[in-house]
């Protein structure tokens, strides 16, 4: 029911719909005018929701995590809340600990915070170099890649893997079925053989868990299996839940800021060069940039979980939140020019890997392998040239900003060792042989990579 | 020039040990960072920590 006092709390309202293709091509028009006119709008779309996009906005309300929830209460046990999708999806799976509010979430991240650091992500450097080498061997005596088939959806995929305790062999399992689920519309005749490729993925991933259970393997999978959250062992689909979220986590992601930024480099030779001659200098600021202006993830809901004023605005308990952090990584009071992209950027205090006590748990390893992938590409591939007719983007940017291909043309080079099936294979011992995928606690040490 | 990396602000984005290694530690598990240096801080590394403080996301680093 409307009230006079709800009509001046919503009274700065905006027509907000994330999901569809108008808003992906008029992002930079509708972001400058919610930055300028709303920088927190209620919108009537998706049964009424708030939507923040100012920088400050964003920074105050993402880290109010007392009047915040990210609850998704699939059994209906506490207060029906919906979790961080806006609308809430048809099938009611709790998205890990991504979904859950403290103290649970936080025991969550305790557990794999020793797999997830820079320490622990630094140790996996050697192998990383490995397969991004593998890749590059695949398409370099040939002159042409797709840069999401044959590199950027590949790497992320095994490297998470590993460090999870899967066989790496089973990427292919997990990879398509992945991006598939974030790119097929609902309505697509192809949704019936994304949803069969996802079940196989749960499937091999209720395999796994089950298996370590038995056999302990290292990984993360071993460390939720043994796990105590809040004093409880969870249910298995809790767990499958967690695995997912690292899962979705690490994969399509990385491929979109590596596809976009690999398309902008073919775009702005110049500054290519500059990025490789420069890289001692420049590729950390580089990487935030490119993860400012891209923004992978786009955004997150909320629930709020008390009535508060944050920024400027009433809130009242039930209401639904989303947090634009594509939008606030473009407010032209803390970034200047925010629709440039500046290599040497400073004072980049970008939201791409959200705030809070909810800060993407993987932004270590997503770095380390962006970096990777990239400094690869600019010293095989130096003159590559992405074909604009061929990139397929995501039609809508209201999940991931990601691209399904990224084909380019470059002067072909020598492979330098074996190919990709071979070093998986080789990876794969090298995991096993020395425990790469303990937490840091465990051990320390840098892989070894050995070619026998 | 002294700096303070508020523990409960932090939440690890590691912005500030990438700009400033000489002046930011992490730590191993969860990345969290601290200042290495108790006292003030030589003058060639004021300006990287400065860097840092604009920089963190959390607005956690703060100059006294």
């Amino acid at each position: 029911m409307s009230t006079d006092a709800d009509d001046d709390r919503k009274k700065n309202t905006y027509h907000f719909d994330r999901h569809t293709p108008e808003y992906r091509e008029q992002f930079e028009g509708i972001t400058a005018e919610m930055l300028g006119k709303c920088p927190v709008a209620w919108s009537d779309t998706y049964g009424g929701h708030w939507v923040a996009a100012g920088h400050h906005e964003v920074f105050e309300l993402a880290r109010s995590a007392e009047y915040l929830s990210n609850d998704h209460d699939v059994n209906n046990e506490r207060r029906g809340y919906q979790g961080i999708t806006i609308p809430t999806p048809e099938s009611e799976f709790q998205g890990g600990f991504l979904e859950m509010d403290p103290p649970e979430q936080r025991h969550y991240r305790q557990a794999l915070n020793p797999y997830l650091s820079p320490a622990a992500v630094n140790r996996w450097l050697p192998v990383v170099d490995e397969l991004v080498r593998a890749c590059l061997n695949e398409k370099i005596e040939t002159g042409g890649i797709d840069f999401v088939d044959d590199l950027a959806n590949v790497v992320p995929a095994v490297l998470t893997l590993a460090m999870l305790g899967v066989p790496l062999k089973n990427w292919s399992i997990y990879c398509e079925a992945v991006h598939a689920s974030v790119y097929t519309r609902h309505d697509s005749p192809e949704i019936t053989r994304v949803r069969e490729d996802q079940m196989k993925m749960f499937q091999d991933m209720f395999g796994q868990l089950s298996e370590i259970r038995q056999a302990p393997r290292p990984g993360m999978i071993n460390a939720l299996a043994q796990a105590e959250i809040n004093g409880k062992t969870p249910a298995d689909m809790e767990l499958l839940g967690v695995i997912a979220l690292v899962i979705g986590g690490g994969f399509d992601t990385t491929t979109a800021l590596t596809a976009h930024t690999l398309e902008w480099l073919s775009e702005n030779p110049g500054q290519r060069e500059r990025l490789s001659r420069d890289r001692d200098t420049l590729l950390d600021s580089a990487t935030e940039e490119f993860l400012r202006f891209y923004t992978p993830a786009p955004g997150d809901g909320r629930t709020i979980s008390a009535d508060c004023e944050i920024a400027g605005t009433s809130f009242k308990e039930g209401e639904r939140l989303w947090l634009s952090w594509a939008m606030s990584n473009r407010d032209p009071s803390v970034f200047p020019d925010p629709n440039e992209i500046d290599l040497a950027r400073s004072g980049n205090r970008h939201h791409s890997f959200g705030l809070g006590i909810h800060r993407c748990i993987g932004s270590n390893v997503a770095r380390m392998v962006f970096k990777r992938m990239v400094t690869a590409v600019l010293d095989r591939m130096p003159d590559f040239q992405c074909d604009p007719a061929g990139a397929v983007h995501y039609e809508t940017i209201g999940v991931i900003q990601g691209m399904r291909h990224l084909p380019a043309t470059f002067t072909p080079g020598k492979r330098v060792g074996d190919g990709l099936d071979e070093t998986i294979a080789r990876m794969q011992v090298i995991c096993d042989e020395q425990r790469l995928a303990e937490p840091v606690t465990v051990h320390k040490g840098a892989a070894a990579i050995t070619h026998e | 020039m002294k700096v303070h990396v508020d523990p409960e602000r932090c939440q690890g984005h590691t912005l500030c040990a990438m700009i400033a290694p000489d002046v930011f530690q992490l730590d191993e598990v969860d990345g969290h960072s601290t200042a290495v240096i108790d006292g003030d801080l030589p003058a060639d590394l004021e300006a990287k920590a400065a860097e840092a403080v604009r920089s963190c996301p959390e607005q956690a680093i703060s100059i006294l």
